[in-house]
């Protein structure tokens, strides 16, 4: 600032009108200004006194950031039934396929599969014939 | 039941001799820190707030919701932040009102008679005359003045306003002006200086 003194001066006087001004605020502004004050530090006690009104949104947030993560980790296979792999499926599968016709078909021409269902000890469904 | 109440005593009387604990202590200590720092900005926090927004009532909400904010979320920053920290919060309310005054007013503004016009909403330089002061017409005088420098402020850019405000009128160094703003320290510096400049231009040499 090349003309510092002016300016100085100007900030002064500036200064000095602000501050008549604040002083010379009336009784009721300065009373509702004290009970906002009043207000503000009991809020501040409450919050102090019951930390988890300030942690428990955090851990809610963090919660479902981990939530959502693991969900995304999570391979793909895990998320689609459909692609489990049918090995070693438990017999209500294996009577599943059987259970429906064309299944049933193919199996009375394979006799080899039909005896080595018959060595799983299932039941025989729908009948033989 | 004779037990009972002497128990009770035994009670009231261990609780009144207690000392406080070092956690009641220091609920205390910070509740009372907070209070002297809000006590020593809410006068300067509600002129600057009634300057910007030029309403009282409009401007004690202003201030009353950033000491809430202050108290709910801060409390627990050391309370060297508090001013800048305050300061930014009430920026941020008045930016806030501003916004909703201006969407009001696009859409009310056809109506005739609908919204007060801005001259009604001026501080009338009598009603901050205090009654017990010593010499009411240099009291005036400095109210006219005090009243061409707010005139003059409301004309500048919201961020000038804000640095002037800050470094001038609230005495903020620019490091702590600069985190109220939330901009850097050269952006203070620039607005301050253009604030300045524009004020002598308008309000004279010596205001």
């Amino acid at each position: 600032m090349s003309d510092g003194e002016r300016w100085t001066e100007n900030e002064r006087r500036a200064r000095e009108l602000f501050d008549a001004s604040v002083e010379g605020l009336d009784a009721e502004t300065r009373s509702r200004l004290n009970r906002a004050r009043q207000a503000a530090v009991a809020e501040a006690e409450r919050a102090q006194s019951s930390p988890w009104r300030t942690w428990l949104p955090v851990a809610a947030a963090a919660s479902l950031a981990l939530l959502a993560v693991a969900l995304w980790r999570m391979p793909g296979d895990a998320r689609d039934p459909s692609a489990q792999s049918t090995e070693g499926a438990p017999a209500a599968e294996v009577v599943e396929l059987l259970a429906t016709s064309e299944d049933f078909d193919v199996a009375s021409e394979d006799p080899e599969f039909y005896t080595w269902l018959a060595d799983r000890g299932l039941p025989e469904a729908n009948g033989t014939g | 039941m004779a037990a009972s109440v002497s128990l009770d005593f035994a009670t009231l009387a261990r609780l009144a001799d207690a000392e406080p604990t070092p956690a009641e202590d220091s609920a205390l200590e910070s509740a009372t820190t907070l209070d002297r720092f809000l006590a020593s900005v809410e006068r300067r926090a509600f002129r600057i707030a009634q300057m910007a927004v030029r309403d009282r009532d409009d401007a004690l909400d202003i201030v009353q919701g950033a000491m809430l904010r202050l108290a709910r979320h801060y409390a627990r920053r050391p309370s060297e932040e508090w001013k800048p920290l305050f300061y930014r919060i009430l920026y941020n309310g008045i930016r806030d009102w501003q916004r909703r005054r201006a969407v009001r007013s696009r859409i009310f503004g056809f109506l005739p008679g609908s919204w007060p016009d801005d001259e009604d909403d001026a501080a009338d330089p009598f009603e901050r005359v205090a009654g017990d002061l010593p010499e009411p017409s240099r009291q005036l005088m400095a109210d006219e003045a005090m009243q061409r420098l707010e005139t003059a402020l409301a004309q500048l850019p919201a961020r000038q306003q804000q640095a002037f405000a800050l470094r001038c009128l609230e005495g903020l160094d620019v490091a702590e002006a600069a985190a109220a703003m939330g901009c850097a320290e050269g952006s203070v510096k620039t607005h301050y200086f253009r604030a300045l400049r524009t004020l002598r231009a308008r309000l004279g040499e010596v205001w």
